[in-house]
């Protein structure tokens, strides 16, 4: 640490190397950057750069999330965080995002793919143990689930996916996201038409454009395939959350046109842009240097798009640790204007407070009040871009609330969704950046059918690569892994 | 159940639907030939004949138009007397109710909204009042809505719109009262059907927090009031407010 150093705060971290809980100093120095500084006994002094503006940092992780702890039973603490996941007494935040992991399989290999998977024998979660997982949820949210995220490997290689599909719909959870490389999903039209009408929803990766980049992030030219894939479930109407992963000198240029993208097609419903982490089969040994913080990230989506969404139009989850995840929400121009942040027209707070309760906007008393606040504030205002905003959200009331007849629930979530687009900005943290406060504060757990419930990045740093089913060698805890990638399937076998 | 309405000839604004139609279902049920009016949607319509049918009243009359029109008022009272001789009764039920902040609400949803809402209630009644004058006897029953008080916020020009029946029916009642005819205003609170579906979340959380009985309304409920306040177990009653909406 040099001299001109200031401490913000202290925290526990890893080790690089061993994995082992190391205490860690966040600093900001002379050059207005955050830096994480900790000592390992046995691998020495480590750091890492956390963001490029102290202020901002300050000022983002100032911001105190609603409080809400988890409703399950948990473990006690006996290592410290991250040792004792379950979630453990100490854990300071509900599932808002469960997910659950139902393959081992996956057919790419992605350099930057930040979990082991197994195609040998792969695992593939059986309904039984899957119903299991599903009443655990529901009980645990006291029949408020509203959304479950399964991911893999790749998702749609379960033979039974689509069984798994109905069986949480009919448990009442009304928004069931698969995640999918789209690999499957460009071969056969008729799954697309499946999903749809099962009104499952697709998380579908999407790095870049370039064909170049694509195999330095995916490992293959798969930008033709993702536009064939769009294409499809523009056709079939399934409701699409756009993935780009982003990484410093790679594909953050781009991030404007995905996003714009994303705005245009109108089975996207959202974006969620994670930041590029270093755990799992590739992760761990993609380049270092496209490390991005979530500031970085903000900027270049506030320089790409030309200033159609500026840093300051993202507020942070109230669900979550500040500094894990921000959310843009967008009023969509019907008559083909650029969109509009709500951040143009409501108070940022009274956003965050619409956000309290889940991890998208649903429609919710608070939500309609806040957007009569809004549309009173901007009609009285009566500034030349506030006439834009108010025909906007004129048209969207109008909607909404016909005169003569009432939308029941689902319309008026459909409306909404189609009227109003999020970009979320995720970032998700490994060995490196490791922080027990972000830790405490995550909402996004993978799911067992005993009931456990394991922080993501928790998960993906320590949890994953002792699972046999996930390893053909499971690793003790203790020893770094990754950068041991597995072998796709081609074809629907392995290939050599 | 005895019968209120036995052979009563009755016309009802606003029958395809909600509150209309269990208005026309209950008259039937009260043994009432039943006549009402629809704007747009022929399918609905036609359930409610259906259901009025099934409720005891084999054939209904079923006429479109707008009750803005002071020309489909004038026919459709005219089909009531031509079929049946007479018209007992006229129930002003069709309305319209939008949702909108002051912020938003242009001229054109203001004049909209008065235009069916009250200017309809007057022509129907101009119209149904020719008979029923010569008759000297009859009896209308408008629909207001607990909006036109101060119970809860309520977009301004329903509620304006809904306190002007209320002195609409007020007057009336004064003015015509001497020729035996009465006119009363049904005041439902939130329903279970029609208009209120489409109130904002926020509002009906209001509602139901305010309300003592803490639930909506059943449109039978209200049915079965409308049908006793036509009737003539109701026959000292005019200029009358009664509100049905668990004890705002």
């Amino acid at each position: 640490m040099t001299a001109t150093a200031r401490l913000i705060n202290e925290t526990t971290s890893l080790c690089r190397t061993c994995k082992q809980a190391v205490a860690a100093r966040v600093v900001v120095d002379g050059a207005n950057e955050v830096w994480m500084h900790k000592r390992c006994d046995e691998h020495g002094e480590q750091r890492v750069r956390l963001s490029t503006n102290g202020e901002w940092y300050e000022r983002t992780r100032a911001i105190r999330p609603k409080s809400a702890p988890p409703t399950g039973p948990t473990r006690p603490v006996d290592k410290g965080c991250p040792f004792d996941c379950g979630p453990c007494e100490s854990h300071a935040q509900r599932i808002r995002m469960p997910v659950v992991t139902i393959t081992s399989a996956c057919d790419l290999d992605c350099p930057i793919c930040y979990v082991h998977n197994k195609n040998d024998s792969p695992f593939h979660m059986s309904r039984e143990e899957f119903g299991r997982v599903l009443d655990n949820l529901v009980r645990e949210s006291g029949g408020e689930l509203d959304l479950i995220n399964l991911t893999g490997g790749e998702p749609l290689l379960h033979p039974e996916l689509l069984s798994l599909i109905e069986m949480a719909h009919d448990r009442g959870i009304h928004r069931v996201s698969v995640c999918s490389n789209g690999v499957r999903l460009a071969k056969d039209e008729a799954l697309v038409e499946k999903l749809a009408k099962l009104d499952a929803r697709i998380a579908l990766s999407f790095d870049t454009f370039d064909k170049h980049t694509d195999r330095a992030m995916q490992g293959a030219a798969l930008v033709e395939l993702k536009h064939k894939v769009l294409t499809l479930l523009e056709r079939y109407g399934v409701d699409t959350t756009l993935i780009p992963v982003m990484s410093r000198g790679y594909n953050d240029h781009e991030i404007g046109a995905i996003i714009k993208m994303g705005l245009e097609l109108s089975c996207v419903r959202h974006l969620e842009v994670h930041t590029i982490t270093y755990t799992g089969q590739g992760g761990a040994s993609f380049d270092r240097s496209a490390r991005i913080s979530m500031l970085e990230v903000l900027e270049r989506i506030e320089e790409t798009t030309q200033g159609m969404l500026r840093v300051g139009d993202f507020v942070p989850s109230p669900s979550a640790h500040p500094l894990c995840y921000q959310i843009a929400y967008l009023l969509i121009d019907e008559q083909g204007g650029p969109p509009l942040s709500f951040l143009r027209f409501m108070e940022r707070d009274e956003l965050y407070a619409c956000l309290e309760d889940h991890l998208y906007l649903e429609p919710s008393a608070r939500l309609e009040a806040a957007l009569q606040d809004a549309i009173d504030r901007v009609w009285a205002r009566g500034g030349e871009d506030d006439e834009r905003a108010l025909a906007m959200l004129d048209r969207l009331v109008r909607t909404l609330f016909p005169s003569e007849r009432a939308l029941d629930t689902k319309a008026s979530i459909r409306v909404g969704e189609r009227a109003a687009k999020a970009v979320y900005v995720h970032s998700h943290m490994d060995e490196d950046n490791f922080d027990t406060e972000r830790a405490y504060l995550c909402c996004d757990s993978n799911c067992y059918a005993d009931g456990r419930t394991v922080p993501v990045c928790n998960y993906n740093v320590l949890y994953r690569d002792k699972e046999p089913r996930f390893v053909q060698a499971p690793q003790s805890w203790g020893a770094r892994t990754g950068g041991q990638r597995s072998l796709p399937i081609v074809g629907g076998r392995r290939g050599s | 159940m005895s019968k209120l309405l036995e052979g009563a000839r009755c016309l009802i604004t606003g029958g395809s639907r909600g509150l209309g139609r269990a208005i026309s279902i209950a008259f039937a049920r009260h043994g009432a030939r039943v006549a009402f009016t629809y704007r747009r949607d022929t399918s609905s319509a036609e359930e409610s004949a259906r259901l009025v049918r099934e409720a005891g009243h084999s054939d209904p009359i079923v006429l479109q138009g707008t009750v803005t029109d002071s020309a489909h008022a004038k026919q459709a009272v005219d089909a009531v007397v031509s079929a049946w001789g007479a018209i007992d009764a006229l129930v002003n039920c069709a309305a319209v109710m939008q949702v909108l902040p002051i912020s938003l609400l242009e001229e054109q949803d203001f004049d909209n909204v008065m235009a069916v809402n009250v200017k309809g209630v007057y022509l129907f009644s101009r119209a149904a009042l020719r008979p029923m004058i010569r008759a000297k006897s009859g009896s209308i029953l408008n629909i207001g809505n607990f909006s036109s008080e101060r119970v809860i916020e309520a977009p301004v020009h329903y509620a304006a719109s809904k306190s002007a029946v209320r002195g609409l029916t007020e007057a009336l009642a004064r003015e015509v009262g001497r020729y035996g005819i009465r006119v009363n205003l049904l005041a439902p609170g939130m329903l279970d059907t029609g208009l209120a579906l489409g109130m904002p979340q926020h509002r009906m959380r209001e509602y139901l927090e305010q309300c003592p009985m803490h639930r909506v309304g059943r449109a039978e409920e209200v049915a079965e009031l409308a049908a006793f306040l036509v009737s003539s177990e109701s026959s000292f009653v005019s200029g009358a407010k009664l509100a049905a909406d668990g004890g705002l």
